[in-house]
């Protein structure tokens, strides 16, 4: 009796404590995993502050109208090129509209794209501290 | 077995097992107390997570980019200043294998860098020099994949403009260490940078950037047309007194203010005064139209100059004879002026003055404004002379605030740089009534239609405004040849919404405009082509100007005596 008290209490001691250090061990694991995790949101948002400024940088005013002056036909918007929208006329109904069918499918059901998307959630541009954009 | 004791034998074992007893209990308590304690740690940790858990809780989402200077943005959102984390680049020399090498290869990325500048660097005796400071992503990837020994990061944070030199006089710039030292950037400087018990907080301008780059587009290209060693420009709100574009040539780029002149950095907007000249007649006849000294059917003889103390006050544009008040403000007579504000009085006329905000330094959110300079006394003769514009030194950012409370309908509004709601807006005072503030507007438009400031027209935008040319006071003299040729402009004048002001200094007149360096001629074409510009950026309906529902708005009676059949 005596005995089976013993074996019963030592069993009992082993079973707990096994229990409180594999606890104390995954704690210890998902504060690990939340540290790096927050480090990465900030390299993420650093990553984001670099690349607005560098989106900003690119579209300067003056690059703009430099590119705009090269490759686009557009001057000054002169007065009569101004209108508001009420002064917009309705467009001419077409009766030849209205007979062309109504397909019976969505058209792209049976579209797949040449590259296939990737799986799972989207990642993130890194920039890494040992330099460059991962 | 038991020894049977007597006496003090007894008396002594008794007192040493009571003792015992004793100590083990004391000992038997604390053991206890550790293995709670343990067992509590095992369960719950130390306690300290409670804390750091919610101390990252409270601070919004991650805080960890929080300690960064705070950004700057234009009324639209786009960025105007940020801080970006930068490597900067340093060497041991005492780690470093072979120095000629390191110098070749880096040379091939860091393109800027000479060899006999790194080697000379790398030959000082200190364990640490800086080679490059505040490298780009790429070239820090760049000397990373070059894989030499002895060279090393740290990080850094560096101010950024992304504009460059669009926005340099009023955002300013700040040192090394990232402070705040002018514009914005130094009247914001805690806001900014936030403190212990505030965090950064990002900062909203009322500058628009489309704006502001038209306006120094237009005023540069006009700077080198008319060979002017500077030139200054403003665009703002008339109702909310919101600076939409402030610009001040020669400017400076605020990434690196140091490779920059003070001349470069002088504002010329907020912090030169200046002499305007005949923009100061819109104040004149606002003045005595508001307060009655001479009605809209009146006017004054200007066949012969003044002579007053020694001074002779005479017309650049002489036309000699009787001229009613809207003549005098189109034609811009000087003599008209004088008299008409003479008819006032120095005494409202310095009163008037002060109400529209001209004789005080003004408030604007950059350290850089200049106070300006009133006359030693003010007498007869003095506001003579302030009539036209001479005399007192204004700011083109108050000349372009007492404009915009004459054309609003009377209120003045203190300018800002920050950007306002429209309906939370309270007028600082009335300066004339709204009756007057239209008759204004219905002057300023004939000086565009029928005066001196025609080139200032934009087709459909129904442009007002005033030329404003004065001679620079040099020493204490006037210099002939150099000028300050300004034009202040509102528009649309049916209701009008921006004030734009543009000014040149020192223009050159050339063979296009018949060698005439007068604001009508230098100024005024920046107007004409600016408001066309910015007018559809800034969501303004054009009008058609020959219509007769426009024509009936800005009529204005002249009244003129002008023989209608000339002598010829």
């Amino acid at each position: 009796m005596k005995l089976n008290l013993t074996i019963i209490s030592l069993v009992l001691v082993a079973a707990v404590s096994f229990g409180l250090y594999q606890l104390s061990y995954e704690v210890q694991g998902l504060e690990k995993n939340l540290k790096s995790l927050n480090q990465n949101i900030s390299e993420n948002k650093e990553t984001i502050r670099i690349l607005k400024a560098e989106w900003t940088y690119q579209n300067r005013p003056d690059v703009l109208q430099s590119l705009a002056s090269k490759y686009l036909p557009l001057l000054l918007i002169a007065p009569y090129q101004v209108a508001s929208v009420g002064e917009v006329p309705y467009p001419q109904i077409d009766p030849e509209q209205y007979t062309v069918p109504i397909p019976r499918h969505n058209p792209r059901r049976d579209y797949t794209p040449a590259t296939p998307l990737p799986r799972g959630p989207v990642q993130l541009a890194t920039f890494t501290h040992t330099g460059g954009v991962q | 077995m038991a020894l049977r004791l007597d006496g003090s034998a007894k008396e002594t074992l008794e007192r040493g097992r009571n003792r015992l007893v004793m100590a083990g209990v004391i000992f038997a308590f604390c053991f206890v107390v550790l293995a709670g304690r343990l067992v509590g740690l095992a369960i719950s940790g130390i306690g300290d997570e409670d804390v750091m858990a919610s101390e990252a809780d409270s601070v919004p989402p991650v805080a960890i980019s929080e300690s960064k200077r705070a950004e700057i943005r234009d009324r639209n959102g786009v960025l105007l200043a940020t801080t970006l984390t930068t490597a900067s680049l340093f060497a041991e020399p005492k780690n470093v294998i072979n120095p000629k090498e390191l110098a070749a290869k880096l040379t091939t990325v860091l393109d800027d860098m000479s060899e006999a500048a790194i080697l000379s660097k790398l030959a000082s005796a200190r364990n640490f020099v800086w080679l490059k400071r505040n490298l780009t992503p790429t070239q820090q990837y760049q000397v990373n994949a070059l894989g030499i020994p002895g060279l090393h990061f740290r990080e850094e944070e560096k101010r950024f403009y992304p504009m460059g030199a669009l926005v340099s006089h009023a955002m300013g710039f700040t040192d090394v260490d990232n402070q705040g030292i002018a514009g914005v950037e130094k009247y914001f400087d805690a806001q900014l940078s936030g403190s212990k018990e505030k965090s950064a907080q990002d900062l909203t301008l009322s500058l628009d950037v489309r704006i502001q780059h038209a306006l120094r587009d237009e005023l540069s290209r006009h700077m080198s047309i008319f060979r002017a060693i500077g030139a200054a420009g403003m665009v703002m709100d008339v109702k909310t007194g919101e600076i939409l574009g402030m610009v001040s040539l020669p400017d400076f780029d605020p990434n690196r203010p140091g490779d920059f002149s003070g001349d470069a950095k002088f504002n010329r907007i907020s912090l030169g005064v200046y002499e305007m000249g005949s923009t100061f007649k819109t104040f004149t006849t606002a003045m005595a139209l508001d307060m009655g000294a001479v009605e809209l059917q009146g006017g004054y003889d200007a066949t012969e100059p003044i002579r007053k103390a020694g001074f002779r006050i005479r017309d650049d544009h002489p036309k000699k004879r009787w001229l009613s008040v809207p003549e005098i403000y189109m034609y811009s007579s000087n003599i008209g002026a004088a008299k008409m504000a003479d008819d006032v009085g120095p005494k409202n006329h310095k009163a008037f003055l002060a109400k529209l905000g001209l004789l005080d330094k003004p408030s604007l959110e950059i350290p850089e404004v200049g106070a300006p300079i009133l006359p030693p006394r003010w007498n007869s003769l003095e506001t003579m002379t302030i009539s036209f514009g001479h005399g007192l030194s204004v700011s083109p950012l108050q000349l372009s605030t007492g404009i915009a409370a004459i054309v609003n309908g009377g209120n003045y509004i203190n300018p800002t740089m920050i950007r306002r709601n429209e309906e939370k807006m309270t007028p600082v005072r009335q300066v004339i009534s709204a009756k007057t503030s239209d008759v204004m507007r219905r002057l300023m438009r004939l000086v565009v239609e029928k005066g001196t400031g025609g080139k200032a027209a934009a087709t459909g935008y129904l442009v007002g405004g005033k030329t404003g040319t004065a001679e620079k006071a040099v020493g204490g003299r006037y210099k002939r040849d150099a000028l300050i040729s300004s034009f202040v402009s509102a528009f649309p004048m049916n209701d009008p919404r921006y004030v734009v002001f543009a000014m040149l200094d020192e223009p050159k007149g050339n063979a296009q405009t018949h060698g005439f360096r007068s604001a009508g001629w230098t100024a005024a074409p920046i107007i004409g082509r600016l408001i066309s510009r910015i007018g559809p950026i800034l969501a303004i309906e054009p009008v058609e100007e020959e219509s007769e529902a426009v024509q009936k708005a800005m009529f204005i009676p002249i009244n003129s005596r002008e023989k209608k059949l000339a002598s010829f």
